[in-house]
C-alpha cells in the first residue's frame, strides 16, 4: 500500500469510527431499527400506536435505570446480582420510614442513602475483600431478598399515605412520570459516562486495570463508586416502582430485574469483560426488549415463551457483537 | 555436497505495509545446533513462525530433506517433523510429566481407557534418552524452570522431531539450570536432532552451537560456522546491531545536579534487601542484572505499587510514604512499566485519552472534562515526541510499539513527572525506533528530568547511561560509572561473582 492509500485507509477508518461511536460502538441501533420494521409490518394496526408505545416506554422505565447502573458496573469489568433484591429492601424501607414518619422527603431520602448503602457494601466485599463481583453480590442478593422476607414477614407493606403514589403515576401530555424519569436518568448517565472523569476512569479500569491503577490511579476507589452509582439506581427504580404499586412485596417485587438488567446491557452492546460499551447501548437494548415484550402479547403468543425469545436474543445479538 | 535437512529460500512476509523478511535464505544441517540471532524485529519469530505452521509466507519455497514442502498449519509442520518450544512453555502445571508429554495423543488400551502404565514406560525412556531421572508421574508445576524445558525437550523426541525450534530457552533459567539445558541439547543433536537455537546471549551462543545466522531488518546479513576464525562475541553483537546504530552516539555529557531521589535500606522480603541509592537532577541511571535479580520489583516498591518492609525514601530531600501510585505520582515520579501492553497501554482508549489518563484532574473544568485541552496538550505531545499519528483521537492499538512507548511517557511527562522510571523501555520495539528512545531519554535529562532505565540488556546501558547499578538476587552488587561500566565487569556483579563496596552518592 502506498502512503496515500495507507493516509485514505486511515481517512475512511476515521469516518466509520465516527458512525459506530455514535452508534456506541456496535450495531445495537440497527437492530433497533429492524425490530420496530418488523413490529410495524407484523402488528401494523396495534404496534405503531401512540398508546403501544408510550406503554413500552413506561413498562421499560423500571428496569431500565437499573440498567443504566449496571451497564457502568458492567464497563469496569464487574458485575451486580444483587438488584433486583436491593429494590426490595430499599422499598421496603423506604415506604416504613414513610409510614412511621409521615414525611415523604426523609422516605426519598432513605431510599437514596440505602441504595448507595448497598453498592458500597458490594463493592468494599468486592475491593477489600477481593471476591470477585459475581460472588460478592451473589451473596448480596441472597442476603437482601431474605432480610426483606423477614422484616417483612413474606408479605408486603403498603404505603398509608396516597401522595407517594403520585411520584411514579402521573401523567404529562399523556405521557406517564416514569417514562420522564427514564429518559433524564438516561441523559445524565450518558454525560455522565462521557464527559466527567470518574466515567472515563471506570472505562480505563475495565479496559485495562493494571495499566490504570500504575498510573495513580485509585482502582479500588473507581469500583466501590461505581457500585455506589449503581445503588444510586437501584434506588431511584424502587421509588419508582413501589410508588407506582404504592407497596412493595418481599417475594415478587424486583424478582428477575438482575437478569433482565444484564440482559440489556449485553444486548447494547457492552462487552461483558469490561472497557467497552455505552449507556446509549443500553438504552436501546431496553427498548428491544420492551418491544419484544410488548410483541409476543400483541399476538397472542404465551407468555411463558417469553424468555425463550429473550434468551435467543441475548445470544443472537453477543454472537453478532463477536465480529465488532 | 549431501542436502541440508532444512532449506528456505527466498522467504518473504509482510505484515500490512511492513516488512517482516525481505527474501532470507536458511540452511540447517543434521545433528547440528544453530543459532539464530537478531534484536527484537530483526524477523527470527517471523521466520521460525513459518516453519512452525503459525505465519504463512509471501514467496519462497521451503526445503526438508530435499523434498519440497508446504507448511499450512502447526499440525502440518509438526508431521514435518519439526517442534516448536516457546518461550512461554506450553505445558499444564496441573498435570503429571507423562500427561503433558501425551497431551492430545495419548495412549490407549483396548478397551478406550488411558493406557497410563504404557505412557509411564515411553516417558521414562525417553527421560533415561535425555539422562534425566526423573518420576513420569510428578506434577509438572513442581520442577524447576529447565527440567520444565526438559520435558518440552521429551515431548518433541516422543513426536519423532527432526528439527527442534527452541525460542530463547534460557531467559528465565539460572546458571546452573543452563549448564543443565545444555548438556541435554548436546545429547539430543548428539542424534541427528537439529536443534535452532535462537537467544541474545552470545556467551551462551559461542559456547554450544555449532553454526550461527545472523538477522537484521527482515534479512539475513551474516551466516556460517562459530568455528570459523575471527568468529567471536564481538563480531556477532556487531553483526546484531549493525554498523549504523552502533556507531552512533547517543551519550552526551550533562551536569548531574543535586540528589532528586534517595533511597535507603529498602527491603521486601524475597524480593529484595538493604537496596540504598541516590539519583541526581538530570541524571540517567541504568539499573541492571539477570533474571531473579529483583530490580522490576524495586522499583514497583518504589512507585508504590507494592509495599515495603523497611526504608526510607525521600524525594528532593523529602521522606515520602509512596504508599500507593498516587502518591508516587504527587511526589513528582512517573512509571512506564516493562510488558507495556499489559501493564501501560488502555487498549481501548484513544491516543489522547492515554496521554492524559494520570493527569486527568487537571483537565477537569468542573464537572467535565475539558476536550479542547485535553486535544491541545494531546497534540503537543504528538510533535514534540514524534509519534507517528495522524490524529490523536485513533486508537493507541493502531501504533507501533516504539510510538505506544512514547505515549507512556507522554502521559507521565504530562502529568508533571520529574523523576521517570523506565522498566525495559525498548522491550519489542524495532531498531529504529529504539534509537529514537534512547535520543528522547537523553534529551529529557538534559531538560532536567531525572531518569532511571531498567535494562538486560547492557550495549543499552552504553548507549545511554551515566551511572550503573547492578543487581544480584534483590541486592545492589555494584555501582559503576559510565566508564567502568564494561561488558564484562557488569557480568561480574550480575552473577554475583564480585560484590563492591560503593558509595550512595552520586
Amino acid at each position: 500500500m502506498n502512503r496515500v492509500g495507507v493516509l485514505d485507509a486511515i481517512k475512511a477508518n476515521r469516518k466509520i469510527s465516527l458512525v459506530s461511536r455514535f452508534l456506541g460502538g456496535n450495531s445495537v441501533i440497527l437492530a433497533f431499527v429492524v425490530i420496530v420494521v418488523l413490529s410495524s409490518l407484523m402488528s401494523p394496526d396495534s404496534f405503531l400506536t401512540k398508546p403501544n408505545i408510550i406503554n413500552i416506554f413506561r413498562q421499560v422505565s423500571i428496569i431500565g435505570t437499573i440498567a443504566l447502573g449496571m451497564t457502568m458496573i458492567i464497563i469496569t469489568g464487574g458485575i451486580d446480582l444483587s438488584v433486583g433484591s436491593a429494590l426490595v429492601i430499599v422499598g421496603a424501607a423506604t415506604i416504613f420510614v414513610m409510614n412511621h414518619t409521615g414525611n415523604m422527603l426523609l422516605g426519598l431520602a432513605t431510599a437514596l442513602a440505602m441504595g448507595v448503602f448497598i453498592g458500597f457494601i458490594n463493592g468494599t466485599i468486592i475491593t477489600r475483600g477481593r471476591v470477585t463481583p459475581f460472588i460478592a453480590t451473589l451473596g448480596m442478593m441472597a442476603t437482601c431478598r431474605s432480610l426483606g422476607l423477614y422484616l417483612l414477614d413474606g408479605g408486603g407493606i403498603s404505603a398509608r399515605s396516597s401522595n407517594y403514589s403520585l411520584i411514579a403515576n402521573g401523567r404529562l401530555f399523556g405521557v406517564s412520570y416514569p417514562v420522564y424519569y427514564f429518559m433524564a436518568l438516561t441523559a445524565i448517565m450518558y454525560i455522565f459516562s462521557r464527559k466527567t472523569r470518574l466515567g472515563r476512569y471506570m472505562y480505563a479500569v475495565g479496559s485495562n486495570e493494571r495499566a490504570t491503577h500504575l498510573s495513580a490511579i485509585n482502582v479500588n476507589r473507581v469500583k466501590t463508586l461505581t457500585y455506589m452509582l449503581g445503588g444510586l439506581m437501584v434506588a431511584f427504580a424502587a421509588i419508582i416502582e413501589t410508588s407506582r404499586l404504592n407497596s412493595v412485596s418481599a417475594a415478587s417485587s424486583g424478582s428477575n430485574y438482575e437478569l433482565d438488567a444484564i440482559a440489556a446491557v449485553i444486548i447494547g452492546g457492552t462487552r461483558m469483560s469490561g472497557g467497552k460499551g455505552s449507556v446509549l447501548g443500553t438504552f436501546f437494548g431496553v427498548l428491544i426488549l420492551g418491544i419484544l415484550n410488548n410483541m409476543l402479547t400483541l399476538m397472542g403468543v404465551s407468555p411463558f415463551l417469553a424468555g425463550t425469545v429473550k434468551g435467543l436474543i441475548i445470544i443472537i445479538s453477543v454472537l453478532v457483537q463477536k465480529n465488532d | 555436497m549431501a542436502e541440508p535437512l532444512l532449506l528456505m529460500k527466498n522467504m518473504k512476509k509482510r505484515f500490512e505495509s511492513q516488512v517482516a523478511l525481505d527474501g532470507v535464505d536458511f540452511r540447517l544441517e543434521r545433528g547440528e545446533i544453530h543459532a539464530l540471532i537478531g534484536e527484537n524485529g530483526a524477523g527470527k519469530s517471523t521466520l521460525m513462525n513459518i516453519l512452525g505452521g503459525i505465519v504463512a509466507p509471501n514467496d519462497g519455497e521451503i526445503f526438508v530433506q530435499g523434498r519440497k514442502v508446504a507448511i499450512a498449519s502447526p499440525v502440518a509442520s509438526r508431521r514435518l517433523g519439526i517442534s516448536f518450544i516457546h518461550q512461554e512453555l506450553n505445558l499444564v502445571n496441573d498435570l503429571a510429566i507423562y500427561e503433558n508429554m501425551f497431551l492430545g495423543e495419548e495412549l490407549r488400551t483396548w478397551s478406550g481407557f488411558l493406557d497410563e502404565r504404557a505412557m509411564c514406560a515411553r516417558t521414562t525412556e525417553i527421560l533415561d534418552q535425555l539422562d534425566v531421572k526423573l518420576d513420569p508421574r510428578e506434577l509438572v508445576g513442581k520442577l524447576d524452570a529447565s527440567y520444565k524445558q526438559v520435558v518440552e525437550i521429551g515431548r518433541a523426541l516422543l513426536r519423532s522431531t527432526q528439527i527442534l525450534i527452541m525460542d530463547e530457552p534460557t531467559s528465565s533459567l539460572t546458571e546452573h539450570e543452563i549448564t543443565h539445558l545444555f548438556k541435554v541439547m548436546r545429547s539430543v543433536s548428539g542424534n541427528g536432532v537439529a536443534i535452532v537455537f535462537i537467544s541474545h546471549k552470545l556467551k551462551e551462543i559461542t559456547s554450544i552451537c555449532h553454526a550461527y545466522t545472523v538477522m537484521r531488518d527482515g534479512a539475513v546479513v551474516a551466516n556460517g560456522n562459530l568455528a570459523d576464525p575471527g568468529v567471536d562475541e564481538e563480531y556477532l553483537a556487531g553483526l546484531m546491531v549493525g554498523k549504523d546504530i552502533a556507531s552512533i552516539h547517543f551519550y552526551e555529557p550533562r551536569e548531574i545536579g543535586e540528589p532528586v531521589l534517595e533511597v535507603e535500606g529498602l527491603s521486601r522480603k524475597r524480593e529484595f534487601e538493604q537496596v540504598s541509592f541516590s539519583l541526581g537532577r538530570g541524571e540517567i541511571l541504568g539499573v541492571t542484572g539477570l533474571i531473579g535479580d529483583g530490580r522490576t520489583e524495586l522499583f514497583e516498591c518504589v512507585f508504590g505499587d507494592k509495599p515495603r518492609q523497611a526504608g526510607r525514601i525521600r524525594v528532593h530531600g523529602v521522606e515520602r510514604s509512596m504508599a500507593s501510585p498516587t502518591k508516587a505520582q504527587a511526589a513528582g515520579l512517573g512509571y512506564a512499566p516493562r510488558n507495556r501492553k499489559e501493564n501501560a497501554i488502555v487498549k481501548d482508549f484513544s491516543v489522547r485519552d492515554n496521554i492524559t489518563l494520570a493527569s486527568l484532574r487537571q483537565f477537569v473544568r468542573w464537572p467535565f472534562i475539558d476536550s479542547a485541552q485535553e486535544q491541545r496538550h494531546s497534540a503537543g505531545h504528538v510533535q514534540a515526541l514524534n509519534i507517528k499519528v495522524s490524529d490523536v483521537a485513533l486508537p493507541i492499538t493502531a501504533l507501533s510499539g516504539g510510538n505506544q512507548q512514547k505515549v507512556v511517557l507522554a502521559k507521565w511527562i504530562e502529568a508533571g513527572a520529574d523523576i521517570l522510571i523506565l522498566d525495559n523501555p525498548t522491550q519489542g520495539i524495532d531498531v529504529g525506533a529504539k534509537a529514537e528512545i534512547y535520543r528522547l531519554i537523553q534529551a529529557l535529562a538534559k531538560a532536567g528530568k531525572s531518569i532511571i532505565v531498567l535494562t538486560s540488556e547492557i550495549p543499552e546501558l552504553r548507549k545511554v547511561c551515566d551511572r550503573v547499578l547492578v543487581m544480584y538476587h534483590g541486592r545492589i552488587t555494584g555501582n559503576l560509572t559510565r566508564s567502568e561500566a564494561t561488558e564484562s565487569r557488569i557480568m561480574m556483579y550480575a552473577t554475583g561473582a564480585a560484590s563492591a563496596e560503593f558509595n550512595t552518592t552520586a
